[in-house]
């Protein structure tokens, strides 16, 4: 049978080509013996750049990529091939697989014979759910290849996006796995022609994502995905049989084979004549960069060291005799050993006893002991190389997106997050003696996971977690419960806002308490291109001043203003505009001090300020450090940058979600009501398929308790989607309301300063 | 009336008697201990000497709140005292202002102050000083190292072969230290030895007591000593005439070898 699309390529393959059965030796039986001497494959592979691949999984949520991972892992004998697909093997925490969803990004390593010749994968599986994009843009700091699962009923989603661009951005080559093809044949029925067209929808509405991402990256070549250049595969994770161009002519099988046998319901000898694990192992080893191929290009994308330097040299090598340098992706808590660092070694090697730099803080951490991860378990080795993912222990002082190092260097950009929190919940320790181990555990959990943000109360006792979704914070709760047996009270989530101005101030003045300091400051809104390039990590403290003035200028920042910066803080920026007066220099470390406070603190509601210039005009100093010292500076400064940023008619913003429902045509007005009735807006509806389409956007605040009033408002019909979109202006009419409920909640005074006579 | 009085260096008996007369007349009597102290005796101590009560302020009581005792000056005559004197190294002139904002009548009766002392008792001429610094504590201050105004301060004090006098931090119920926490003149040479360890130093301790002591040596060396009780402070001379040497020498143990006359 031969298939051919509209574009003229043809999904048709010659008979009579070799087909190489599954192997069930490699699947149930010794399986820990076999355990053993993949650890010692893998020992041996490690020191073979050219054969190592390390990639994620990435997809929208519950388009099976957990369930892709197991097929692998049972197809590299690591579980038994029967349990893939129920075991979950990836989701080793408890509330995972209650869920059903993977929450961290999970790693393990495993073994893959290609065209003779055996890889060492170093796979990591990362979560779809919105509520943890964290994870999924720390795993891509780790890999070269990102494997981009879609499901073939839904299509490209929200999600599909989100992930990819997240693995663009870190230069980390793409390839397309199109899942539950099963569903197309079995449930819906399908022709070949209606299934051709849908699959080629997929690869073109994937295609229109690279390509419009891609486009200003001159450092890639065309990272689309062809059926016929192998780079995309189809199939079953369910039912653990996959197909690609390249497995079509290997195991003879052709679509229409695959179409008879599977709605045949022969389904245990498809995944025999054409496992998923194959086609997929394949494709990794044949079109994902080795480190050799991909550290070169991403060294310059993801550092912004000296790009002359030897170590620059080293790591785009992958010398594994060079210094050590390892970025730490994540960090696990493991029972016996601790916490576990993993990351990526770019250059040198990781061994026991090491004495490593870790970016951020002063003095060493020592190694402990280095390993690989084998599904849920560590394995320790005698050394990890460059070009692998290392599971290290002992590095005490490191946090996800540490750089870690044996001598002293610039260390890697912070990774970029894209979403901050928005969301925010206090937990209480029910009895007071859990109290230490609640504050160490909170501590834990933000090392663990930086889109948590923990503030620790020790005078209330009330702790505020801060995520980037009710499930989130959801999730983090109950592992505090359940795994550290810590009960807790937690109270509703409370949303986050923020401040921002609305127009350029006037200059004002803060008088410092003795009146013999005075500062003279202005604030404005700065552009969203600016705000979006300091978030985006474009722009910041950390990279060299020149680097910083291009990007800021590029950003539509004036000449001046960029030579001027003297400190970012949060999308916030202060430039100094003052010129030779004496004792600045020694007092601008307070005045950042003061005007953080400030801003992190702002004037309406103690809400973070975002997206403003602070300015400073003039300074007036007393001669003696002893009458400017902390305690004249910062309340002088503090006052100046409030009444600049009230003279700038600040405004309070929330958080807005994107909101996506899929629901038959009968429960669209339901669906379509359930956003309006939110103060939200409803932007498009459209037919997909069988199903209707609202798309929208409204307050994260609304959104609370979203689940359940639209699983009863269309009887459990709708499926959705939600998206954190940034914040917005809350309504003139609202505004009041809001600042005092969140001023009464904070037991701040129940009236504004008087200066604030706008809202 | 506002009655600015000067305690002077050391303990009850170091005000002038213009001074004791001004006090002992006054309706209220507020002071502010936060910029220095009396060493050499206490609140209840000045209070029963005195026959009066005291109100101590602390700083945020003198410069955010300092309406009550400008709204008692309205009506009665009310003292406001220091150690030292009040206009001397503090920023008292401040509350002097504001009480003429307010129409309220202001007077200074002076006190005996460290930086004539320190004159007094080294022989170093007062006529060749030039700005004067604070050394603060580390932790004080944000820089690493010693603070711009420090080493600018003596560096161009020394240009023009002017003294330095080297103030020492002391915290007064701050927030960060339990106990009140003077720097001693070894920490402070410690402080400054690290970027002028040959320099001479001129510690002057206990100024104003039955005790004070003068010695002079190299900041290395008076890092190593041990000068007692506090207040201290550190002269850094800068070109010596004769006689200032001769006064170094005889009076602070100078050795001569280690000192630029001119």
């Amino acid at each position: 049978m031969t298939l051919t699309a509209s574009n003229g390529l043809i999904w048709a393959i010659s008979p009579g080509t070799k087909h190489y059965p599954f192997d069930p030796a490699t699947g149930i039986g010794s399986y820990m013996g076999r355990r053993k001497k993949i650890v010692q494959e893998c020992e041996r592979l490690m020191d073979k750049p050219e054969n190592i691949r390390n990639i994620a999984i990435a997809a929208h949520v519950d388009h099976g990529k957990t369930t892709l991972s197991d097929n692998l892992l049972a197809g590299a004998g690591m579980i038994s091939d029967e349990t893939a697909g129920e075991q979950l093997a990836m989701d080793t925490e408890e509330d995972e697989q209650e869920r059903g969803i993977t929450i961290d990004a999970a790693n393990v390593s495993m073994t893959h014979e290609y065209e003779g010749t055996n890889h060492l994968i170093n796979l990591i599986d990362t979560p779809g759910h919105v509520d943890f994009g964290g994870d999924v843009t720390r795993a891509m700091r780790a890999v070269d290849g990102a494997l981009v699962v879609v499901d073939a009923v839904e299509g490209a989603m929200p999600q599909t996006e989100t992930v990819l661009r997240q693995a663009l951005r870190e230069g980390v080559k793409p390839a397309l796995f199109i899942n539950k093809v099963d569903r197309l044949i079995s449930e819906l029925q399908e022709g070949p022609e209606e299934m051709q067209q849908r699959l080629l929808k997929v690869i073109q509405d994937v295609n229109e994502l690279i390509r419009g991402m891609t486009e200003d990256m001159d450092d890639v070549d065309d990272w689309t995905v062809s059926v016929e250049d192998g780079t995309v595969g189809f199939g079953s994770a369910l039912y653990k049989w996959g197909v690609s161009m390249p497995s079509m002519q290997r195991t003879g099988m052709d679509f229409g084979d695959i179409m008879e046998l599977e709605r045949s319901d022969k389904r245990q000898e498809l995944h025999e004549r054409t496992p998923l694990s194959d086609v997929v192992l394949d494709m990794v080893c044949e079109h994902f960069p080795d480190p050799l191929e991909a550290q070169p290009r991403r060294i310059p994308r993801i550092w912004r060291g000296d790009d002359e330097s030897d170590l620059a040299e080293q790591m785009r090598v992958v010398d594994e005799d060079g210094e050590v340098v390892l970025m730490v992706t994540d960090i696990e808590l493991d029972p016996h050993a601790g916490e576990v660092a993993i990351g990526r070694v770019f250059s040198g090697t990781v061994e026991k006893g090491q004495e490593l730099y870790v970016s951020g803080t002063a003095g060493k951490n020592r190694v402990q002991s280095v390993g690989i991860y084998m599904g849920g378990e560590r394995e320790d080795v005698e050394q990890v190389p460059a070009g692998n993912i290392a599971a290290v222990t002992g590095l005490r002082d490191a946090i996800a997106g540490s750089t870690v190092s044996s001598i002293e260097m610039t260390p890697f950009e912070s990774i970029e997050h894209i979403s901050e929190p928005v969301i925010t919940k206090s937990v209480e320790a029910q009895n007071m003696d859990d109290l230490p181990k609640l504050i160490e555990t909170l501590r834990q959990v933000s090392k663990e996971d930086p889109t948590i943000q923990i503030n620790i109360n020790e005078d209330t006792g009330e702790h505020l977690i801060s995520g980037q979704g009710e499930l989130h914070l959801e999730v983090i709760t109950q592992r505090i419960q359940k795994n550290q047996g810590i009960p807790v009270n937690t109270g509703e989530p409370i949303v986050v806002y923020r401040e921002a101005v609305q127009r350029a101030s006037d200059t004002v003045e803060g008088i410092s308490p003795n009146r013999h300091n005075r500062f003279y400051i202005s604030a404005e809104p700065l552009s969203e291109e600016l705000v979006e390039t300091i978030k985006m990590g474009e722009a910041s403290m950390d990279m060299p001043e020149q680097e910083r003035r291009e990007a800021l200028q590029e950003a539509g920042m004036e000449k001046e203003d960029s030579q001027n910066v003297e400190h970012i803080h949060g999308t916030n920026v202060l430039v100094d505009d003052t010129k030779g007066i004496q004792h600045l220099n020694e007092t601008m470390e307070l005045v950042i001090e003061g005007l953080e406070e400030a801003l992190d603190n702002g004037p309406l509601a103690n809400e973070p300020t975002q997206g403003t210039l602070v300015r400073l005009h003039d300074a007036k100093l007393h001669e003696d450090t002893i009458h400017r010292g902390p305690a004249q500076v910062i309340p002088a400064t503090r006052e100046a940058v409030h009444k600049s940023l009230i003279d700038g008619k600040i405004k309070l913003l929330e958080p807005m979600q994107d909101v996506r429902i899929d629901v038959p045509n009968d429960h669209m007005g339901a669906a379509s009501g359930e956003i309006q009735g939110r103060r939200g807006r409803v932007d498009d509806m459209y037919q997909e398929g069988d199903l209707m389409v609202v798309e929208g956007i409204a307050p994260v605040e609304e959104m609370i308790g979203f689940a359940s009033d639209i699983r009863s408002a269309t009887e459990g019909r709708a499926s959705w989607n939600t998206e954190n979109a940034g914040f917005e202006v809350l309504s003139d009419s609202l505004q009041r309301e809001k600042i005092m409920e969140i001023r009464e909640r904070k037991g701040m005074k129940l009236e504004l300063p008087q200066s604030i006579d706008y809202i | 009336m506002l009655t600015f009085i000067g305690l002077g260096l050391y303990d009850e008996r170091s005000i002038t008697v213009e001074g004791q007369e001004a006090l002992r007349a006054a309706d209220r009597a507020y002071a502010e201990f936060y910029t220095s102290e009396l060493i050499g005796t206490t609140v209840s101590d000045l209070e029963a000497h005195h026959e009066i009560e005291i109100e101590v302020r602390d700083r945020a009581g003198v410069e955010q709140h300092p309406d009550e005792i400008l709204e008692a000056a309205e009506t009665e005559d009310v003292a406001f005292f220091t150690a030292g004197d009040t206009m001397i190294s503090t920023t008292h002139v401040d509350l002097r202002l504001r009480a003429h904002e307010r129409g309220i009548e202001t007077r200074v009766i002076h006190g005996v102050t460290a930086q004539t002392a320190t004159s007094s008792l080294t022989g170093l001429q007062n006529y060749r000083f030039g700005k004067a610094t604070t050394l603060p504590f580390p932790y004080a201050h944000g820089a690493d190292g010693l603070p711009a105004s420090v080493t600018e301060t003596i560096e161009e004090n020394r240009e023009r072969g002017l003294h330095t006098v080297v103030y020492l931090d002391i915290k007064v119920g701050h927030e960060r230290v339990e106990d009140d926490e003077y720097m001693t003149a070894d920490v402070g040479a410690e402080l400054l030895a690290a970027e002028y360890p040959d320099l001479v130093g001129v510690v002057v301790a206990r100024a104003g007591s039955p005790d004070p002591l003068v010695e002079a040596a190299t900041m290395a060396d008076l890092a190593e000593r041990d000068f007692g009780d506090p207040l201290h402070l550190l002269v850094v001379p800068g070109e010596l005439h004769l006689l200032e040497a001769d006064a170094l020498v005889e009076l602070a143990g100078a050795d001569r070898e280690d000192l630029e006359i001119a």
